[in-house]
């Protein structure tokens, strides 16, 4: 579904990704893992259209995306929930979600997404009413799952949902995720610093170091090698 | 001809035309455009001294214009002193002005400072009519005319405008080459590495502000003397007085000394010729071209005249990435001293939070003189925080900073360099407008000493990391190894004992990475301690003596870094509870003896 070759971002002289090549089935689940500073936000960014490449290819089922703009990409089913949540705190829940929904595909059947969504997150059907800006951590990292969803997504690109929250939070979002995947046939592209626990929900998965792709593999084989450890310490 | 030369020439060539210009023209008219151009010129070239050197954009400049004014017609027509004094009485009250308007406004940054500026003429408008001083008449004094300003000869005034900006154009051309002029320049690209560099940077911009002064309220006098002769609070304190300043500087270019004189040049000539001309005929219509004439130079020479002619002379150099090879790679197998020296930085309970959440909590570490010292830790570890602290940009709520058993905790920054403790940034901090070689000259200036010593140590350490041939360079054409060299030459012209490197090898590629690797083992062989924070462990290890780990502010663990790394907290931090159970069993294994 999604094919990624040789694709290489500079930011002002500061190379963030190398050559990075990766594949991404329909409906399968990939995790990229890897240490701060890898590269791993950018190249959802570079995914997600708002970061361009210097170099390479980006190519969604068959089709060319390189040279479109970000809200084209979303046009195409690709849905970015970025790092560090960002809802928009003055909007209440209900508003959050509906702006997911905001491509016209998703428009149209925003009713019963919506439905769907708080079936999902039930905190959030409590909560619909309250600002986004009063949820815990937790709850506005569901919030902008759901908004993610609400745009009925073919790709959805999660970037570190369990940064910053408590590990008893961090189970519960993982285990929201298990249930997106459990709900839909979606393809999902997670970025994590979390070895373990984003390896084990996923089909497969990559390790990132420094911009690079370091290791590959399936999930039960990169749990087992010693030198995902290698890419965080060095030894 | 070498840049400094061509620098006195042109003020001399801007003298000639004046001179030239000032004796051609017969009709007093003529005169009348050609002393305004002098005084807006030199108005402006006080104001680009505070707003354009040292970035502190000032909107009440007019406060000394009128000051100026004020002062040397009062003084004329209550006490009968003559101007030709009771200009500089002006300039001294101005001086005085800035710098009590300075110490309190000087604590607001950027563009709250410039709103502030607002105020103080407003202020000194009321004050004049509160003192009934809405009109000051001249006083006209028939038995000694030229002793009180009053010539018959037009040609008077053009030359004492021309007088009051030739000085002042030598004023700016001494600062540009002095201390302060590197000083004040490294202020508005960079406050934050300038003070990290050891430049004080409040002292400076009060030195600025002061110096700027004086030129403004002379050209208020003798503005008062040419054009006014009735001074009233509206026509020296008002808005238009700023206004034609700024417009002055805006388009011929701010941060230059010829940007002014180019802008007035311009001009002041359209706006009168305009004013005179059809302004007669349809009355209103000067000001709609002069506002057409100024929205051009807004949108196809923004930078101002100036820098847009000097660009198309010399279109930006591109970087042709030469290898920054240093020569010298093979001296980096300095084997590493076994035991070091005393203990330099002595870090004690150091704790600091931000909003509630604890940034670093009571961390304690040592560094001996001659080591290489890792700090690492995962994202959101305290790190930068921690070297934020050291340097003197935080203050922390608890702990102790000592060096060499002095506490340095509370220091300002520019102090703590001038301590002899460097430092350099995650992201470059470089000066964009200044060449590499100046980047470097504003760190060597941390000690004082003349400029050609400044320039001598810049030279040194642009050599010693290896960067001559890039000398010249902007730092925009520089790569980022270079640019990484850079601030390490920049921070070593600070001539520090102990060097804070947050992330130098961040972004390099791995050849990147060897090179800066080497460069920092050098710095060492040349007995200069090193800090360096890292997340990417790996490149530390080689290079490191001894890593700290920081985890969530804490000190997590400390040691060798092949002991560091297998330990187990470590592991945890990084990669997690659960990747520590599932691979336990190895690392038992590997902790085996």
């Amino acid at each position: 579904m999604l094919r990624i070759s040789g694709l290489s971002v500079a930011y002002g002289g500061l190379r963030a990704l190398e050559d990075v090549s990766l594949d991404v089935s329909e409906g399968e689940f990939v995790t990229i893992v890897g240490p701060n500073g890898a590269g791993k936000s950018t190249l959802l960014k570079t995914i997600s259209g708002s970061v361009r490449p210097a170099a390479g290819r980006l190519e969604l089922r068959g089709r060319d995306m390189t040279p479109l703009p970000s809200h084209q990409r979303a046009a195409l089913g690709i849905a970015h929930v970025p790092e560090g949540r960002r809802v928009f705190p003055s909007l209440t829940v209900l508003e959050n979600l509906e702006l997911g929904s905001y491509r016209a595909a998703a428009r149209a059947a925003r009713r019963a997404t919506l439905g769907s969504v708080l079936e999902l997150f039930p905190v959030l059907a409590e909560r619909r009413a309250q600002l986004a800006g009063s949820l815990s951590g937790g709850e506005q990292q569901m919030l902008a799952l759901g908004r993610g969803l609400m745009s009925l997504p073919d790709l959805l690109l999660l970037d570190e949902p369990s940064q910053g929250l408590a590990p008893r939070i961090v189970e519960q979002i993982f285990e929201a995720i298990g249930r997106i995947r459990a709900a839909r046939r979606l393809t999902i592209l997670l970025v994590e610093q979390r070895v373990v626990e984003a390896l084990e929900l996923c089909d497969r998965g990559y390790v990132l170091e420094t911009g690079r792709v370091a290791l590959a593999g399936s999930h039960d084989a990169l749990l087992a090698d010693p030198r995902v450890q290698r890419a965080y310490l060095g030894v | 001809m070498s840049e400094r030369a061509r620098g006195w020439l042109g003020i001399a060539g801007v003298l000639a035309v004046g001179l030239l210009l000032s004796f051609v023209l017969t009709e007093r008219y003529h005169h009348r455009i050609l002393t305004l151009v002098f005084l807006w010129a030199a108005m402006g070239l006080a104001w680009n001294i505070i707003s354009g050197y040292a970035g502190q954009i000032s909107f009440g400049h007019q406060a000394f214009f009128g000051i100026g004014a004020y002062t040397t017609v009062l003084l004329a027509a209550k006490l009968k002193l003559t101007p030709w004094l009771g200009m500089f009485a002006g300039a001294g009250v101005a001086v005085l002005a800035a710098l009590l308007i300075g110490t309190p406004t000087f604590r607001l940054a950027g563009i709250y400072f410039g709103l502030a500026t607002l105020a103080y003429p407003l202020i000194f408008r009321i004050v004049m009519d509160y003192l009934g001083f809405q009109e000051v008449a001249i006083p006209m004094v028939r038995d000694h005319p030229i002793l009180f300003m009053q010539f018959e000869e037009p040609r008077s005034f053009d030359l004492l405008a021309l007088a009051l900006l030739g000085a002042t154009l030598v004023l700016s051309r001494l600062i540009e080459g002095s201390r302060l002029g590197y000083s004040l320049r490294a202020i508005k690209e960079n406050e934050q590495a300038a003070l990290a560099m050891g430049v004080d940077a409040f002292r400076c911009k009060m030195a600025a502000y002061a110096l700027s002064a004086a030129p403004a309220a002379l050209a208020g006098a003798i503005y008062a003397h040419a054009i006014l002769f009735v001074v009233t609070p509206e026509a020296v304190f008002g808005v238009l007085v700023i206004v034609q300043t700024l417009v002055v500087c805006l388009v011929g270019g701010v941060g230059t000394l010829w940007g002014p004189v180019i802008g007035a040049a311009i001009m002041i000539p359209v706006s009168e010729i305009l004013d005179g001309t059809v302004g007669d005929r349809l009355p209103g219509i000067q000001g709609v071209v002069y506002g057409a004439a100024l929205m051009a130079i807004m949108m196809f020479a923004p930078e101002g005249l100036f820098w847009r002619l000097r660009r198309r002379r010399a279109p930006a150099a591109v970087a042709t990435a030469t290898g920054t090879a240093p020569a010298d790679r093979e001296r980096e197998a300095a084997p590493p001293a076994a035991v070091f020296g005393a203990v330099l930085l002595d870090v004690r309970g150091v704790s600091k939070a931000f909003l509630g959440l604890q940034a670093l909590s009571e961390v304690s570490f040592d560094v001996r003189q001659g080591e290489i010292l890792g700090i690492i830790g995962p994202n959101g570890a305290g790190k930068t925080t921690l070297f934020n602290v050291l340097n003197g940009f935080l203050l922390p709520e608890g702990g102790q900073v000592r060096w060499e058993g002095d506490p340095i905790t509370g220091l300002p920054p520019h102090a703590v360099c001038r301590r002899g403790i460097g430092r350099t940034f995650q992201v470059v901090r470089f000066f964009p407008h200044l060449t590499a070689r100046e980047n470097v000259i504003v760190g060597a200036f941390a000690h004082g000493g003349t400029p050609a010593a400044a320039a001598a140590r810049a030279r040194d350490a642009l050599a010693r990391v290896g960067l001559e041939a890039r000398a010249d360079s902007l730092p925009p054409g520089l790569t980022t190894l270079e640019l990484r060299l850079m601030e390490l030459a920049r921070c070593l012209a600070t001539r520090p004992r102990l060097v804070l490197l947050d992330e130098p090898l961040a972004g390099l590629s791995t050849d990147g990475i060897e090179i800066m690797s080497a460069m920092i083992r050098r710095v060492r062989a040349d007995g200069i301690t090193v800090v360096i924070i890292e997340h990417t462990v790996q490149a530390l290890v080689k290079i490191a003596d001894r890593l700290v780990v920081l985890d969530h502010g804490r000190r997590l663990a400390e040691g060798a870094p092949s002991d560091v790394t297998r330990d187990p907290a470590v592991i945890e931090a990084y990669l997690g509870k659960r990747w520590l159970a599932r691979h336990a069993a190895a690392h038992a294994a590997d902790l085996r003896p």
